[in-house]
């Protein structure tokens, strides 16, 4: 395999979404090449940091309250 | 025998009751597509209202809450042709150039300590600033995958598009948003690396520059700026079908072969 290959599928391999076939084929390939391996690590870390970054944010209660409402009239 | 009128206040009840439990989730991702309150409410509010008025239309044991979400889609785009807004632009050749360079060069900055947050210092606004830099149709994904945990093939329902576009959409926006961070960490001095600046160009500047690559008759990312801004942001893009075989296994799991 190639870097070229690995970089294309790095992001779905990171979601679990490769094959297992493929799967073990990159790790074999992260694991003999630093680059690929380090590149790894940081679209991981970029993204669990971009996760808790954007930390939920959740729905006002005057919302909840007005939603239910409007629910209840629309019946 | 039910009265019709008890009947009826049974479909609400059930409705509320199903429904009521995404409010958190739908909010969260109204605010980042509107970017305020209160058109993120009045989103949320429209999106519970048409959801109930088809409630009916829902097929049992299909999932509720991609269903709320394609309401909810469908629902902003209607709201955002009515306003006409302007698109993000971005030139995805650029992007994809010296996305490569950056990577490599700061990687061992970004990974050597493992129990930092890569940027410590880098505010929660500029996160929200680069999420806020993608085109839409990028932005949305990647808020339905990374944020909301979406599968793509959810997230293929949710936009009506293929899953292979929906891949395409996240290698796309995961880069992009990767690229822009970066350029913030290194502009504000939270990695070091060389001074690359920052080259998220203006539409201005992008048409500029697609006009010369198509002078020298050279193909381009870039869609058209003929096209009118809904077409711009929520296009099936054909041509942005992943060249992956994508390849269905089991229900939910997509592999990439």
């Amino acid at each position: 395999m190639l870097c070229d290959d690995y970089k294309r599928v790095v992001y779905f391999f990171l979601d679990g979404s490769v094959s297992q076939r493929r799967a073990v084929e990159l790790e074999t390939h992260r694991r003999d090449c630093h680059d690929c391996d380090e590149r790894t690590l940081v679209h991981r870390k970029l993204r669990d940091f971009v996760k808790k970054r954007l930390a939920p944010i959740s729905a006002p209660e005057h919302l909840k309250v007005r939603l239910v409402q409007s629910l209840r009239i629309a019946e | 025998m039910k009265t019709a009128e008890a009947y009826e206040h049974e479909q609400g009840w059930d409705f509320e009751k199903a429904a009521m439990p995404y409010v958190d989730s739908l909010y969260n991702t109204a605010y980042r597509m509107t970017r305020n309150s209160e058109d993120a409410e009045d989103l949320v509010q429209e999106t519970y209202l048409k959801a109930y008025k088809y409630y009916d239309k829902f097929e049992e044991g299909t999932n509720f809450k991609a269903w709320l979400f394609k309401i909810m889609k469908n629902t902003f785009i209607n709201n955002y042709r009515k306003k006409k807004l302007t698109p993000h632009k971005i030139d995805f050749s650029e992007i994809e150039e010296s996305y490569e360079r950056v990577i490599q060069k700061n990687a061992p900055d970004l990974i050597r300590d493992p129990e930092s947050e890569i940027f410590q210092d880098m505010m929660d606004a500029d996160v929200k600033r680069a999420l806020d830099s993608l085109p839409h149709d990028y932005k949305m994904v990647v808020l339905l995958a990374d944020i909301e945990g979406f599968s793509y093939k959810e997230i293929a329902e949710i936009l009506d598009c293929p899953v292979g576009t929906v891949m395409s959409r996240l290698y796309r926006g995961r880069k992009m948003l990767e690229r822009t961070l970066l350029d913030y960490a290194r502009k504000y001095g939270y990695i070091r690396g060389e001074a690359e600046p920052a080259k998220m160009r203006s539409r201005k500047d992008e048409v500029k520059g697609r006009k010369k690559k198509d002078e020298k008759g050279e193909e381009t990312d870039v869609q058209e700026p003929e096209e009118s801004e809904e077409e711009v942001l929520f296009a099936e893009a054909e041509d942005e079908e992943f060249e992956f075989e994508v390849e269905e296994q089991e229900e939910e799991r997509f592999e990439v072969e």
